[in-house]
Formats: structure tokens, C-alpha cells, sequence
């Protein structure tokens, strides 16, 4: 009950946190969320619980065209009840034993993405994890403060101490590919353009949904990879960031 | 000496035939000269070790600081231990740094600052409001908006030389009011109008003394003390007694008050904590009270001023009712001399001793996952660099997972109590952050606070099934061959091994389970059929995977090694599950994030790096097949303990004869491997799910994670096959499952069966029989 009313809670921070636009920190063109219309018809079809991403998606479009106005948007906590059970095997429990030829399993099925609706019991931080969001626009309190804190360190020279404030932004908001895309820049000036591919790959794992976000993260390799000496590799990678875009 | 007594008899022997009166000018000259000759000397030995660098600090080790923010998942009553760990006073209202007021789900607070790597962190006011298990509020005093902050972080040891010194220094602006009085009242009371030693003093000393019953009094002044203490041994006689005052007035000479002072309260001892020598007020001040010197109240300055006198027999963690009768007689003497109002001393002498249960700060407390520090840093720093320079080390550890983890351990000895044999088993436990590959907790031993034999990082043990999850991955990365779906047999096989001896792997039920699909295989942890599809795939590349998976072993590509015949740490493990847990990005897992010099320059970072080993897609799969662990197979029993809505992916492991009981398993943001077994490698009572597997469920049930949750990959796509034959079906068919496949190898889709006809019910019913 509680955990419900918390996501209430961030839902709401959420929202009127995407009312500011934060100050200069990605580089990532703001593009419209329709590009995501395929994707969510893909998961339409499985099991039919409510995907944080569509309600994120129209918040989002309401607060584009309305900066002031930050609405209340309940996201719908996923949970046990909401995870739907496909169908049970004909018989009764005693199934499973059956030799020699047991059948799959097919209670609550572990984690094929559509069975829960993953980021608003599992971000209780606040930041979505998947959502189809438009890159810089999302970010709320905790994140987006050391996401500044680390643009004003890495401007200062201070790249050692920018890596450190986006690490600390890792560490609440681990599966934010725009800390791993600004972790990953910073690597690359440092020179390290092995960990920044490699940074911007993990990004990318987290970055479905956000084409204008995948662009930049496979920009990012693009240029460590050319930094590696592996033009063809950059080529590769900017062919892949065209298509994102 | 021998050489001023030589003009000495000289001049008794000419006595007559000079005027004594010259004998005894010259004389004293000579003397003079060379006492001039030995004062030079000795204001050389008090100048060169009071300039520069006068004492080498241990580097101490600090834990992660705790991070507030509004969504964060921590409870309030997590909360109050860190700041109880911290020293907060609770208070009415949070009146200066340190003080906490509590009031319903508001905690307000003062933060004291603290420097880290990349910044300063002010000292500052701080609203927390709870809800549930989390942090729903986060205010600035003035009632502001806070976006984050950060608490101190707790001092949870540190490096010391081989004499086993402790200081925390001290400036003379940083102390407490009353000190400088308190300290001057009781031991010196001429110490601001004397040049270093005191006839006044002396005398007064005398009197004390012979009068008695009253406080006694050394005649030292605080300067020949700090002499003492700094520049001579504890020899007692009269020849040290004349250097010590001859050194004490040539350091008046060269050194004002202050800095006296200052050096005086860096280098008085109070305290020996073990082998640890507690030295300088500093320290004692976060030995007895953890708290910093600065926040201490008049009744702690006394007990710490009183205790100079003896230390040991004025301890009030071992004698307190000395330690109080001392510490008011302290107040009454400062009442006395008009440093403080009667009304003042009296209200003091009401207040509790206030000590702390133990050194707060005693590194015996976490030794586990001090030693896994204390390695790492070896590997960077010289020893010298990390026991005198005072470096400050920036842990990821967490002390609230830590009790955490300890206590579920404690927990399940407890409750497994009765089983014959398990007084001898040990136990052994690493606690890591999947996403960033950071070690939160670290458990050495049943007994956790016995720093000794580190298990986690030296018990190497055979895994057992915990490699399991390695076979499969390897046949998961050839999706055109092995799908989660694709048929094994687990029937009974025999394979001559490299080493010429013939391998009949049984299962641990003694029976073969016939044609099952893969993910069955590592869901119940059958050896036939997994050890089939290892052979299939080759030894050699089942090892190659756990290289991959960061495991760096030679080991010989035996097939007995599918079941997991060779041996790990429990810390080997957990990154190669990290992997596993981490989408298929290697990290290299740290205790270390940063370290500071002493003045707070920023030395070297432990950064974050990771590599990616597998196809994300290849890790969903397995992840897949590990949940599937967890909620039918070997691990169900968590379920008793956890809420079905908890995703989690693990795996259990029993050596032979269950010499080994492991577990290895992890959430979205928790990974932890837990092992048990005998030193002397016996057999235990237990298996991986018996022993390992309950105290990482009781771990996981305290720390209420995060259902794991990875996102889907691109190449990866969910389809509808039939439960029993495993062929294409479509969603609403009787028996359709849902299972994840590589795309483009999942089965062609079977004709639809219109819509489902929801046995709600029924399902219901079968899904409780199953879950409980």
C-alpha cells in the first residue's frame, strides 16, 4: 500500500520535474515520442498490464505543450496482481512429475519483459527505466542535480571529479542511460575510449524506446571507436546512429 | 657527565693556591658552556621534531555515506541506525551539527560535512520524511527543496604501523568550549603565565599533595608533559627530569601557547582499544562518544580531561563508576575556579558517562571487509604511505546490508540448530551491487566480528552447481542450436575422461528424469542431462565461458568439471554471477572508490569500468532460466520466506557428500553469494538449498530489494508454445506459455484457438498449491 502511494508520490515529482528544462546537459535533440507507436503495439499483445510507457508518454506530450502545468498522472504500480497468468496446464499441480515428458512451467513466468510493468515499482527513485521519453526531459531531483553538478566539474577541467558525480548519479539511478551516455563522454575525455564505447554500449541496453538517445549513444562509440583506430567500426556505428535518428 | 666532573676535582685540589671565588667563575663557566653545549643540542632534537611533520596518522577507512533523496527506498528505522552508528544526539530539536530530532515520520536533522572526492558536502539542516519505506520528503531548514544530500560517512577503521598509534588530528579552533579551560584547571593552572616549567606549580603541587584527599597534582606543566610524552621515554629519574625541563623551556622559547597546546592535545594518550593505542583528544572524542571533538558538551570535556591522568584505570567503558566519581570531581574543581557556574557544574554532574557501547571505530568491527580493502589498497600504495600518511579511503561498504547480512546468518545457525554436525560448519558471505559491481557487505566468518580466516576471500571450495548457469549460457549463445525449449535427455551415460577414469554423473535424486526441455535442466539442477549438453558443447568452451564470465582459473577441461568439481571463493563467485546479474557486462568488483590525501587533495579513484563479454540477448535467457530456478526449481523454498512479486534469479550449489553448501543469486540492485561448509572440508548436514539458500533468502527478506527486472533485448522476442509439446502455439490456446527466444528461433507460431476462457479460479487454486 504504501509502495502504491509512493509511486503516486514520484509520479507527480516526476511530472512537475519535466516541467524545467534542465541546463545544458545532453546533447540529444528533443524528438516526438511517436516513434515509439511500433514498439508498444509489440507489447500490446502480451498479457495486455497497463506499460508505464504509454501513460509517461502522454504526461509527457501534455507537459511539452504545457510547461506550466504539471498534472497529476498516476502510474499504475505493477506488483503480483497485476502479472497476468497465461493459462495453467490441464490436470492439476501433479504435472510438472510427469515422466518422461514434463511440460513448461506456466505459473507467474519469470521476467519476460510484458509480465510486470517494470519501472514504476522497480524506479521508486523516480526515474523511468525504459520509458519512451524524449532524452533530457525526464531526469528529476537527484539525477538531474549531479548531472549538473558534473557538467559545471567537467567545464572546470575537473574531469576526475565530473566522473565522480556521475557515478554517484549511477549508483541512484542505475539503469539511466543518460548518466552511462555522460559517464561515457567523460571517459572519452579522459582518453579512455575503450570504457566510453563500452559505457555507451551499456547505455544502449537501457535505451529502448529513445531513438534520439540511441543516436547519441551510438555517436559516442562512433568517436571511441575511431579513437581506438577502428574507422570501419566508426563507420559501422554511425550508420547505426542514422538509423536511430 | 664524566667530562664536567673532571674540572670539578680539579678544584678541590687546587683550592688553596687560587682564589675559590675564580675556581668557581671559571668553573661555572666551563659549566655554563657546556650546558650552553647541551642546550644547543637538545633545542635541535625539540626543533627538529616539532617542525615539519610531528606524527604519522593511520589511513583511515570510511564507509559508503549514505545518500538522500526524495524516492529513495530506506526506512526509517535504517535511517536512525546509521545515524546512531554516526553518533547523532537525539535531540528536542536539531540544534547545531550532529543533533537529530525525531518526531513521528519526520526526522530533522543536522549534518556535520564532510569533504569528498569531488567536492565539498556542507554541514547543513535536513528534513527526511518518511513513508513506508521510503524517503518521501527532502527539505533544506529553510524549508526548501533538497535534490540530494549526503550524510558523513561512518569511520569504520583503519591502517595502522606496526606500533599500533591512532590519532585523528585536531586544529585548536576545532575544540569544544570549556576544553582549553577544563584542561588548563586540572593539569596546569599556570600554563598561560609560565615559560614551560612552573615553580609556582611546583610548589603548589607540594602542598596539594601533602595536604592530600584533594585532587593530586603532578608538578608538570602541560608543556613538560608534552615533552614527556613527545621526546623521552617513561624512564623516571632526576637527570630526565632536568632534560624534560630544559626542553620544555627552549620549546616555550621557540613555540607560543597555541601551538603547544595544539601539539599537547594531538599527543596525550587515553585510551589503548586492543592493540590499538587511542592518542590526541581527537580520536578519543570519536573512541568514546563517535562524535567529533567539536560537538562535545562540558560533562564529556571533563570525563576526557580527566582521564588524562590514568587513562586505563579512569576508562569508562571498563570502569565507569571511577570514570564518573573523576569526571565530577573535574566539574567541581571548574565550579571551583569560577570557569563554570555552580548551577552549570551541577547540571553536568546529572548528565550519564554518555560513552558509546564499544569503540565505535574499532577495527575490529567489519574485519572482513577491511581486510578485502586492505588488499586492494596494497596493491597501489606502500605500506609506510598507508600507515602514516593519514589517507582518507572511500569504501562502498554498507553498514546497514552489512548487519543485515550478518544477522540473517546468525538467524539461520540459529534456527538450523538442531542438525547433527553443524557446530563445525562455517560460513562465509559477499555482498555486491549488480549494476555497479561495488561490495556493500562482507562476512568472513560465522563469527563476523572475528578477524581471522576470511572465507569470502580465501575458503576455495568446489562450486558444484553453481556452474551450472555457464553450461547453459554457452548453449544459449548458439540460439540455432538450444532454445530454452530444446529437448535434453537426462538419462544415465558414462564418458572416459581426459584423465583416463571412467565419469557416471548421477543426479542428486538418484533418478533420471527422461526428455526435458533445457531450462528444466538447470531449473532442478539435474546433472545428467547437463552434463550431456556439456559434453556436447565441449568442455573447453563450457571454460571458456567462465573466463568470460571473469573467472580466471586453469583448469583442466575435465568433464567431472561440468558439475562443478573445481574450486572458487566465495568472492570468485559473485563476479562471475555479477556478470550474469549485469546484462552480460563484466565489471571487476571493488571495495574502493576513492582516496583522499590527508589535506583532502584528491589521490586516485577506483572508477567504474566495465566490458561487455556476452549478447544481452544469450543473458536474458539464462537470467530467464535462473527466475525459473527460483520459482519452480532447487530455490523455491524462497518463496516461503519472500513475496511471489519479488523476481529473483539464483542458483544453488552442494558439493559432493554436502561438504559445500552454496548459494549465489541476486535482484535487480542485490547480489549475494553465501557459502557454508567445514573448515576441515567434512561433510555438513546441509545442501546448497538447506543451508546457503535460507540465509540468503532471510538476507534478501531484510533487504528488500528490487524484483529483477532486465529490460528486454532487441533480439529477443517472446512467443507462445505449448506447454507439453513445446510446439508453436498462440496466446488463449489451453497450455500456450509464453517463453523468450533469440529471434528467429523460436518455434513457428501455432494456429490461434480463439479467445481465452478464463479458469480464473482454477488458476488461482493451482497457483497457491504452487507457491506455498
Amino acid at each position: 500500500m504504501a509502495k502504491w502511494w509512493i509511486s503516486v508520490v514520484v509520479a507527480s515529482a516526476l511530472v512537475s520535474g519535466c516541467s524545467s528544462v534542465p541546463r545544458g546537459s545532453i546533447p540529444v535533440q528533443d524528438s516526438s515520442g511517436n516513434l515509439m507507436a511500433d514498439e508498444q503495439g509489440a507489447f500490446a499483445g502480451r498479457g495486455g498490464v497497463a506499460q508505464p510507457q504509454q501513460p509517461q508518454t502522454q504526461t509527457q506530450t501534455q507537459t511539452q505543450s504545457l510547461p506550466e502545468d504539471s498534472g497529476v498522472v498516476v502510474m499504475v504500480p505493477g506488483g503480483v496482481s497485476s502479472a497476468p497468468l497465461e493459462t495453467y496446464p490441464d490436470g492439476s499441480s501433479a504435472t510438472p512429475s510427469i515422466y518422461p515428458s514434463a511440460p513448461l512451467s506456466t505459473g507467474p513466468a519469470p521476467g519476460v519483459g510484458g509480465y510486470q510493468a517494470p519501472s514504476a515499482p522497480s524506479m521508486p527513485s523516480g526515474i523511468p527505466s525504459g520509458g519512451s521519453l524524449a532524452a533530457d526531459e525526464q531526469l528529476d531531483g537527484p539525477v538531474l542535480a549531479l548531472l549538473t553538478s558534473a557538467q559545471q566539474q567537467q567545464s572546470g577541467g575537473d574531469l576526475d571529479g565530473a566522473s565522480s558525480s556521475l557515478e554517484r548519479a549511477q549508483r541512484i539511478a542505475p539503469r539511466e542511460p543518460q548518466v552511462l551516455y555522460r559517464l561515457a563522454e567523460v571517459r572519452l575525455a579522459q582518453g579512455d575510449a575503450a570504457q566510453a564505447e563500452q559505457l555507451a554500449r551499456r547505455g544502449l541496453t537501457y535505451a529502448n524506446g529513445r531513438p534520439a538517445l540511441q543516436a547519441s549513444l551510438w555517436d559516442l562509440i562512433a568517436q571511441s571507436r575511431e579513437r581506438q583506430g577502428d574507422p570501419a567500426g566508426a563507420a559501422q556505428a554511425r550508420e547505426r546512429a542514422r538509423v536511430h535518428l | 657527565m664524566t667530562r664536567s666532573r673532571t674540572p670539578r676535582k680539579g678544584a678541590k685540589r687546587r683550592a688553596g693556591s687560587r682564589s675559590w671565588l675564580s675556581w668557581l667563575f671559571k668553573l661555572s663557566l666551563v659549566g655554563l658552556v657546556l650546558l650552553a653545549g647541551f642546550a644547543v643540542y637538545l633545542d635541535a632534537v625539540v626543533q627538529e621534531k616539532f617542525s615539519g611533520k610531528r606524527w604519522t596518522v593511520p589511513a583511515k577507512v570510511y564507509a559508503r555515506p549514505l545518500e538522500l533523496f526524495v524516492g529513495q527506498k530506506l526506512s526509517k528505522q535504517d535511517f536512525l541506525t546509521e545515524l546512531d552508528a554516526l553518533g547523532y544526539r537525539r535531540e528536542g530539536a536539531a540544534n547545531g551539527p550532529g543533533a537529530a530530532a525525531v518526531n513521528g515520520n519526520l526526522v530533522d536533522l543536522h549534518t556535520r560535512g564532510f569533504q569528498f572526492y569531488e567536492g565539498n558536502e556542507p554541514a547543513q539542516r535536513v528534513r527526511v520524511e518518511f513513508s513506508g519505506d521510503y524517503v518521501a520528503g527532502l527539505n533544506q531548514g529553510s524549508g526548501a527543496k533538497l535534490a540530494v544530500a549526503r550524510m558523513e560517512p561512518l569511520l569504520i577503521g583503519g591502517l595502522y604501523p606496526a606500533h599500533h598509534e591512532d590519532r585523528i588530528l585536531i586544529k585548536l579552533d576545532q575544540v569544544p568550549p570549556y576544553l582549553v579551560e577544563t584542561l588548563v584547571a586540572v593539569e596546569d593552572r599556570e600554563f598561560f603565565n609560565h615559560f614551560g616549567v612552573s615553580p609556582k606549580g611546583i610548589a603548589r603541587a607540594v602542598w596539594i599533595n601533602a595536604t592530600a584527599g584533594q585532587l593530586r597534582q603532578g608538578g608538570s606543566t602541560l608543556t613538560q608533559q608534552l615533552v614527556k610524552n613527545f621526546y623521552l621515554t617513561s624512564e623516571r629519574s632526576l637527570t630526565r627530569k632536568l632534560t624534560e625541563a630544559m626542553m620544555a623551556v627552549l620549546l616555550e622559547l621557540h613555540y607560543d601557547k597555541k601551538e603547544i597546546l595544539e601539539a599537547y592535545l594531538n599527543e596525550v594518550f587515553l585510551g589503548q582499544d586492543g592493540q590499538r593505542a587511542v592518542h590526541g583528544i581527537g580520536l578519543a572524542s570519536q573512541y568514546f562518544f563517535s562524535q567529533p571533538l567539536g560537538e562535545l558538551k562540558l560533562e564529556q570535556v571533563a570525563l576526557l580531561v580527566g582521564m588524562v591522568k590514568g587513562p586505563t584505570y579512569y576508562n569508562p567503558r571498563r570502569n565507569p563508576e571511577r570514570a564518573l566519581e573523576r569526571r565530577n570531581l573535574v566539574l567541581d574543581l571548574l565550579a571551583q575556579q569560577g570557569v563554570v557556574t555552580v548551577e552549570e557544574a551541577e547540571a553536568a554532574k546529572k548528565k550519564p558517562l554518555g560513552v558509546t557501547k564499544r569503540g565505535s571505530l574499532a577495527d575490529s568491527s567489519f574485519p572482513g571487509f577491511l581486510d578485502l580493502v586492505k588488499r586492494q589498497l596494497r596493491e597501489d600504495y606502500r605500506e609506510e604511505d598507508l600507515t602514516e600518511e593519514g589517507l582518507r579511503i572511500f569504501t562502498s561498504f554498507d553498514p546497514i546490508l552489512q548487519l543485515k547480512a550478518e544477522s540473517a546468518l546468525s538467524e539461520t545457525f540459529k534456527r538450523l540448530s538442531g542438525r547433527k554436525g553443524l557446530d563445525a560448519v562455517e560460513a562465509a558471505m559477499v555482498v555486491t551491487n549488480p549494476e555497479t559491481g561495488e561490495v556493500q557487505a562482507l562476512v568472513g566468518s560465522r563469527q563476523p566480528r572475528y578477524a581471522g580466516f576470511n572465507r569470502a576471500l580465501d575458503a576455495n571450495r568446489p562450486i558444484g552447481s553453481l556452474i551450472k548457469p555457464a553450461v547453459y549460457l554457452t548453449a544459449l549463445e548458439r540460439p540455432s542450436q538450444y532454445t530454452l525449449t530444446t529437448r535434453l535427455e537426462d538419462t544415465p551415460f558414462s564418458v572416459k575422461g581426459q584423465d583416463g577414469q571412467v565419469w557416471r554423473p548421477k543426479n542428486y535424486d538418484g533418478k533420471p528424469h527422461g526428455s526435458i526441455y533445457l531450462y528444466q535442466g538447470l531449473a532442478h539442477s539435474y546433472n545428467l542431462s547437463t552434463a550431456k549438453l556439456g559434453l556436447e558443447l565441449g568442455v573447453p568452451n563450457v571454460l571458456k565461458t567462465l573466463e568470460r564470465l571473469g573467472v580466471h582459473r586453469e583448469w583442466p577441461a575435465y568433464p567431472s568439471m561440468l558439475l562443478g568439481a573445481g574450486a572458487l571463493s566465495p568472492m570468485e563467485v559473485a563476479t562471475m554471477y555479477q556478470t550474469l546479474a549485469n546484462g552480460g557486462f563484466n565489471t571487476p568488483l571493488r571495495g574502493i572508490r576513492s582516496v583522499l590525501a590527508a589535506d583532502g587533495e584528491p589521490l586516485k579513484r577506483y572508477p567504474f569500468q566495465i566490458q561487455q563479454r556476452f549478447d544481452p540477448g544469450a543473458i536474458y535467457l539464462v537470467q530467464n532460466a535462473m527466475q525459473k530456478v527460483m520459482r519452480e526449481g532447487t530455490g523455491r523454498s524462497v518463496y516461503s520466506q519472500l513475496p511471489a512479486s519479488l523476481t529473483l534469479a539464483g542458483k544453488t550449489g552442494t558439493s559432493n557428500d554436502s561438504r559445500d553448501s552454496w548459494f549465489a543469486g541476486f535482484s535487480q540492485d542485490l547480489l549475494a553469494v553465501v557459502w557454508m561448509g567445514r573448515d576441515d572440508n567434512g561433510q555438513t548436514p546441509l545442501t546448497g538449498a538447506t543451508g546457503a539458500l535460507q540465509v540468503w533468502a532471510g538476507f534478501m527478506k531484510k533487504a528488500d530489494p528490487l524484483p529483477l527486472d532486465m529490460p528486454m533485448p532487441d533480439n529477443v522476442a517472446p512467443a507462445w508454445v505449448d506447454a507439453y509439446s513445446g510446439q508453436g502455439s498462440a496466446s488463449g490456446c489451453p497450455n500456450a506459455v509464453e517463453i523468450p527466444y533469440i529471434r528467429g528461433s523460436e518455434p513457428p507460431p501455432g494456429q490461434p484457438c480463439g479467445m481465452l476462457e478464463a479458469p480464473t479460479e482454477n488458476v488461482m487454486d493451482w497457483v497457491r498449491g504452487w507457491l506455498n
